[in-house]
């Protein structure tokens, strides 16, 4: 379990997570894999299934053998190890809050969706950009230790593998203050209010235009 | 539940000690030469959170399909909207695009239409401009607002739809994936500066091929992550010649490239088309606007963490064969064998093969097709609608292709109608349409049928996103008319030409 606090007074927190993580090493897994909208559901999947349905599961509701979350070793994996450009795609929250309802919480990639990795921010997953020699050695030591567990810390921003040197990964801080502290936007916005005062009032003097638009009609 | 009492408290405090510009890493790089989107940054940062984070302010506010209900939950807790006069919603993805849909409400999701309906005179006494089905200006988002000019050069603007980049065609920062209630109350939004990227594009563009053709190119090319934390600007002499409306084509599909926002820098082009528009600048203030607009191009010696040069000269219509934006190869090309592509994405290409079931060493041209699309956020303005009539004009719809054209908002509607594109569409045989998102996203119930085969100048491709197992493949607006009329994939040029019947 991640150590995170869901109260809705404040944010989501995310400290550590120690678990086992699934390789998943495709590039590009868009926001239509990880979580589609709009169509009807594939029946008898649970909620707690339903994130990469397209490719977790056959229009009948059969698992398909070859996804990793559906082998015995990785079914109850809360790390996800992916390639580039995870999570390319929508806006859509359910891209993150459907792998968090089974469980996912730290998603390990090349790189990011933009969205996606907004997303995170705001709903307490934790979204580790590294170098794809580390994911592959991770991906790896998964496949060599079925069932064993990693420990993701973002207090320490180090990856601990048994048997192996730590690895090191790099948050930008605001958002690993964030992650910690639990604090929200508008906590963090609170901290500048005198600015926003500030700035409005000067901005709206230098660039009429922009907040006459509005209300007027040629 | 906390009450929030965000900005009340400080609204007319005499203690005004807390602004002091913060330089640091930013004054820096003051000194050197800066681009368009360092210069529309630094004009907003409101303050420096550490690393590459800042706190900006928000010139607009756009709200699509939920905007009406997220204001008057705020407003039903005790909360006061800032700026409110910068705020504008409309509803696209919820809404049927059926000739029905006025006197059948149920045909759109989750009572949008009453909603904005109700909702109306609220937002119109708060100053929030509305658009529900009735209003004249109706439209998808990314095309009402650039259309009515609420989408200005220089500005900064957030949203919750991916395709909000669509906007940084006029010069300005937009991007999507921004909902949260702390833009309404405080009219700023926590943000990393993304790096500077530049795509120049350089040669002769060839007559039929279109800025979808030119952003699937550099996808293809750069990759489909190539934009990853990066502000893209497309630029060089191809871009200076398109039109606005061609410009958001562009930097609608610069998410397709994992980027942050796509932007082009204002110009005269950009002034002139803004200039016309409803909500434009007033007189009063046109002049000083314009001045500061001509101030935000990037400076000679402005440096980018990436710059990219491409020559165009030789590209022909593009389309894509599978499932990400980045599998694209032009008209004339054979399918890709997966065992002859790089190293790290053979696996991929596999899969994108199977999913599209079509045969490496194939032609694209002549695969057959179902279903036609043309509308979309990407490309459903006047001037595509038009390059699509000149195409089915006189000509027929192949048998068993459902063809659907769909103008992007009621004032393209209107124009195109003006000019007699609707009955060009109808005696061809397209289903003309009600403006929304439709069948490029599908969550009105406008999907593309299962396992069916599309030809769509929408801007996503992937696994089931225009119906179940339904095939999607991404192409220019004249390119997806000439498939409907064949029935299957063919070359625009030659079908003009009179060498495809």
């Amino acid at each position: 379990m991640a150590e995170s606090d869901n109260d809705t007074s404040s944010g989501p927190r995310f400290i550590r997570q120690r678990g086992i993580a699934a390789p998943l090493l495709m590039d590009n897994v868009d926001t239509d894999i990880i979580s589609p909208i709009g169509k009807p559901p594939i029946p008898g999947v649970p909620k707690e299934k339903r994130a990469f349905e397209p490719i977790r599961f056959f229009s009948d509701g059969r698992e398909k053998p070859d996804f990793v979350l559906n082998q015995e070793a990785f079914r109850n994996s809360s790390i996800i190890l992916a390639g580039k450009n995870f999570g390319t795609g929508s806006s859509r929250s359910v891209a993150v809050t459907r792998p968090m309802d089974g469980g996912i919480t730290v998603v390990i990639a090349e790189s990011f969706g933009p969205l996606f990795y907004d997303n995170s921010i705001r709903y307490g997953l934790l979204a580790v950009p590294l170098a794809r020699d580390k994911i592959e050695m991770l991906a790896q030591w998964s496949y060599d230790h079925p069932g064993q567990e990693l420990l993701v810390d973002l207090e320490r921003e180090l990856i601990d593998v048994p048997g192996m040197d730590a690895i090191e990964f790099k948050i930008e801080p605001r958002v690993r203050r964030k992650l910690l502290s639990g604090s929200t936007p508008l906590d963090e916005l609170q901290q500048v209010e005198e600015q926003i005062s500030e700035f409005s009032a000067q901005y709206a003097r230098s660039k009429p235009w922009i907040f006459q638009a509005n209300n007027q009609g040629h | 539940m906390k009450r929030r009492t965000f900005l009340k408290s400080t609204l007319g405090a005499g203690v005004s000690c807390g602004f002091v510009p913060l330089q640091s890493v930013w004054g820096q790089q003051a000194q050197r030469g800066r681009t368009l989107y360092d210069k529309i940054w630094a004009d907003h940062e409101v303050a420096h959170l550490g690393g590459i984070t800042s706190v900006l302010h928000v010139d607009r506010v756009l709200l699509a399909d939920r905007g009406p209900r997220a204001i008057q939950a705020l407003l039903d807790s005790g909360n006061v909207i800032k700026n409110p006069e910068l705020v504008w919603t409309v509803t696209d993805h919820a809404v049927s695009t059926s000739p029905e849909r006025y006197t059948n409400l149920d045909l759109s999701l989750n009572n949008v239409v009453e909603t904005f309906r109700n909702a109306k005179p609220m937002l119109d006494e708060m100053g929030i401009r509305s658009f529900g089905i009735d209003d004249p200006n109706h439209g998808i988002q990314h095309v009402v607002g650039p259309e009515t000019g609420l989408t200005q050069p220089g500005m900064l603007m957030v949203a919750g739809d991916s395709h909000t980049c669509t906007h940084g065609a006029l010069g300005c920062v937009s991007w999507g994936g921004e909902y949260d209630n702390h833009h309404l109350l405080t009219g700023t939004v926590i943000r990393e500066k993304a790096r500077n990227m530049r795509v120049n594009l350089e040669g002769k563009l060839q007559s039929w091929v279109r800025p979808k053709d030119l952003i699937l190119h550099i996808i293809g090319t750069l990759g489909a992550d190539s934009g990853n934390r990066c502000a893209v600007e497309y630029a060089g002499s191809v871009v200076r010649s398109l039109n606005v409306e061609e410009r958001m084509t562009m930097c609608n599909l610069a998410i397709e490239m994992g980027a942050a926002t796509g932007m082009v820098a204002p110009d005269d082009t950009t002034f002139e088309y803004v200039s016309t528009r409803q909500y434009r600048p007033s007189a009063q203030y046109w002049d000083q606007a314009v001045a500061y607009w001509r101030t935000l191009p990037s400076d000679d010696d402005a440096r980018f963490f990436r710059d990219e040069t491409l020559d165009i000269s030789n590209l022909e219509p593009q389309v894509t064969w599978g499932v990400s934006p980045e599998h694209v190869i032009g008209i004339s090309d054979r399918i890709p064998a997966p065992d002859n592509g790089p190293y790290e994405k053979r696996e991929a290409w596999q899969r994108a093969l199977d999913y599209t079931k079509l045969v490496p060493g194939n032609t694209i041209a002549d695969t057959p097709i179902d279903e036609v699309f043309i509308g979309s956020c990407a490309e459903s303005r006047i001037t595509d609608l038009r390059l699509a009539a000149a195409v089915v004009r006189g000509r027929k719809v192949a048998p068993n292709v459902l063809a659907w054209a769909i103008p992007g908002s009621l004032p393209v509607k209107r124009q195109a109608e003006a000019e007699g594109l609707d009955r060009i569409f109808k005696e061809a045989g397209f289903d003309w349409r009600e403006p929304g998102c439709s069948k490029c996203y599908g969550s009105n119930g406008d999907l593309v049928a299962p396992g069916k085969r599309s030809v769509s100048n929408s801007n996503r491709n992937y696994i089931g996103r225009q119906g179940i197992d339904a095939i999607t493949h991404l192409t220019s607006t004249p390119m997806a008319a000439a498939a409907a009329i064949a029935g299957r994939i063919v070359d625009v040029r030659k079908l003009m030409a009179g060498e495809i019947v």
